[in-house]
């Protein structure tokens, strides 16, 4: 097997070709800057305004989640990794327990299913009305007065951690997943403030998408941070990444779980791989998650929630040694959650929990993407890009 | 031995002054009230914020609480700052850097820590990389619990903070701020599988409920593991 090397620059090994009595400036940017996301760091050699290489540093929130699982019981490690992808917590919990479900052989009942795929939608319309804030904020006073967009953003927010606090009782980590279905059930009442919510968020995209129809917000995005479909497949950046570029996949219509092989899930793709495509496939998500959540919010069959006892004790569950690996489509893209079962404790906790991010993929484009750009551009592309640093450091 | 003062007069140009003055003593303590109710009611935040914590606290400081109204307006940089606020959990890699950014700040200063973490590590305390609460790194005013804390109970911790601002500067006496204390592990009644400490024989009362539940064991497995003594007990009771 010969290991062919692509015929594009390399963003660490071709400083070289650059003059070395040019005068080059060491900018540092981060880990504390208010458009990194978190706390990342990146190292850009300028060559005047424009960006000559860029090296990111990340591991400033390391927390050891991953030897953590490791000690901890199955029920236990639910509410841990939902301070993973704070943005989108939900999600964690639901791949850490299909994972775990795969491995333990558990069914979910079909109501549960419809739970989950329910509140997955609605957490990608929060996750993506948060992207478009702190983007729409990051790219500065040029829309509409700075900060407008994110407080539009966050005030229909607000309106879905509503949805989730009724639901579950917590506005933020829910902790409602768990092995074999759901803690929680759907409360009375709680299909029309969904319909009320969602409805009213479908209204508000409009206007997001109508003063975001702006010349400086265009030229700011427009042809920014290209990725081209290769690099991006390369790279394994998946979500909206990938599809901006140009690639239709979406692990909701491609390997179904829970129950997308039921639905009509429309993948929504965009040509031209830069900030601006970026941020019309996800508008679109937006849309298509609300049409999906609203369609099935009326259609929850009935039945259990738990296809399981709930776990207390560690010996309630019975493992065998194997070794899975599930994923599913987050709004950063395919999160992946490896566990082998077994070890000593083969009962109590996993031998090895190894969580694939997408945003720790996203992160490793910025090398290719950053050289030729001014520094004001880095700030929209690394929002674009949508990192979070807990996710991406765990 | 030191010379006892207390009965010589003490001169100093400007009690000449205010003798001379009448109404600057007044002057002063107002200037002072001014001042006060100025820096207490500007409080600028430097958001030190690392995960989760910080995304409540751009919600506390979007539209539906609104923390701007208190006057704590959000700044990027430690040197327009007046409060850093550690919104979530500081690692080993982080917190020199959260240190140097304190150091950053120009005097007076508060710190408040918002979200388990920040205030112990939370569950991550035991982790290699993080470091068991922030004030081991920086002196900290104001203690928010929560994980993350509501934005209403970040607004709470903002108003104790200008509370405490207004008696630090009137020159009162400020309690001084405790660390919570960390949740402990509750020592079960009957102790855990694996605890050594375990009692290998099973009790007395355990010994007489096994009896009345009539359960499946054979019941010389009851008797064989029941203490000697207790057996007796048992039976002299009965007789």
């Amino acid at each position: 097997m010969t290991l062919e090397r692509p015929d594009r620059a390399d963003p660490y090994l071709d400083l070289d070709e650059y003059e070395p009595e040019a005068d080059l400036m060491v900018l540092n940017f981060g880990p504390q800057h208010p458009s990194t996301h978190g706390v990342f760091r990146v190292v850009m050699y300028l060559d005047g305004e424009t960006i000559v290489k860029a090296v990111p540093y990340a591991g400033y929130l390391h927390r050891g989640v991953e030897k953590l699982c490791e000690k901890l019981t199955y029920a236990q490690i639910t509410p841990i990794v939902d301070k993973n992808d704070y943005v989108a917590p939900m999600f964690n919990e639901q791949a850490v327990n299909m994972a775990f479900e795969a491995l333990t052989g558990t069914e979910v009942p079909i109501r549960a299913q419809y739970i989950r795929t329910i509140v997955g939608e609605i957490q990608r319309v929060a996750s993506h009305l948060l992207w478009l804030g702190t983007f729409a904020m990051d790219l500065g006073g040029a829309i509409g007065g700075g900060t407008s967009v994110f407080m539009w953003c966050f005030r229909e927010r607000e309106m879905i951690l509503d949805l989730f606090e009724h639901l579950t009782g917590c506005r933020f980590h829910y902790n409602t997943h768990t092995l074999g279905g759901n803690r929680h059930d759907i409360p009375a009442g709680w299909a029309e403030k969904v319909h009320a919510t969602l409805g009213h968020i479908a209204q508000r995209v409009d206007e997001y998408e109508a003063i975001l129809d702006h010349p400086i917000f265009k030229a700011r995005t427009e042809g920014v941070g290209v990725i081209s479909a290769q690099l991006a497949l390369d790279l394994g950046l998946t979500g909206p990444l990938l599809r901006a570029s140009g690639v239709d996949h979406d692990l909701r219509r491609d390997a179904p779980y829970n129950i997308y092989d039921q639905l009509d899930v429309q993948v929504m793709t965009d040509t031209g791989g830069d900030c601006a495509a970026r941020y019309r496939v996800r508008v679109r998500e937006m849309r298509e998650s609300i049409r999906i959540a609203r369609a099935l919010v009326d259609n929850v069959p009935p039945g259990p929630i738990c296809g399981t006892k709930p776990i207390k004790l560690p010996v309630q569950t019975r493992v065998k040694d194997g070794q899975v690996y599930v994923a599913l489509e987050t709004p950063r893209g395919e999160l992946g959650t490896y566990v082998i079962g077994g070890g000593d404790n083969r009962n109590a906790s996993p031998y090895r929990l190894k969580i694939r991010p997408p945003s720790l993929h996203a992160l490793s484009a910025l090398p290719y993407v950053l050289p030729g750009h001014g520094v004001s551009d880095a700030v929209a592309i690394l929002g674009s890009l949508d990192p979070i640093m807990g996710e991406a450091d765990r | 031995m030191a010379v006892d003062e207390s009965d010589l007069p003490f001169e100093h140009p400007l009690y000449d002054l205010m003798a001379k003055m009448p109404g600057l003593d007044l002057a002063t303590t107002s200037v002072d009230k001014l001042l006060n109710w100025g820096v207490r009611n500007s409080l600028w935040i430097f958001p030190m914020a690392t995960s989760c914590c910080g995304i409540e606290f751009m919600a506390a400081a979007a539209s539906r609480v609104d923390m701007d109204r208190m006057g704590t307006i959000v700044r990027g940089t430690p040197r327009q700052s007046d409060v850093m606020v550690v919104a979530g959990t500081i690692t080993v890699k982080m917190a020199p850097r959260v240190k140097r950014l304190w150091d950053q700040m120009p005097e007076p200063k508060w710190c408040v820590a918002m979200g388990s973490c920040a205030i112990s590590g939370d569950f991550y305390r035991d982790i290699y990389s993080v470091i068991p609460g922030i004030d081991t790194v920086i002196p900290v005013d104001v203690y928010i619990p929560g994980c993350p804390p509501n934005p209403e109970e970040l607004m709470g911790g903002m108003l104790a903070l200008q509370e405490k601002v207004a008696l630090k500067r009137a020159g009162l006496r400020v309690p001084p701020e405790v660390r919570p204390e960390t949740a402990k592990m509750i020592k079960p009644r009957v102790g855990r599988a694996e605890d050594p400490t375990r009692e290998k024989l099973i009790g007395h009362h355990q010994a007489l409920q096994a009896r009345t539940l009539d359960l499946t064991e054979p019941a010389d497995l009851v008797e064989a593991m029941t203490p000697k003594a207790a057996a007796d007990g048992d039976q002299e009771g009965g007789a």
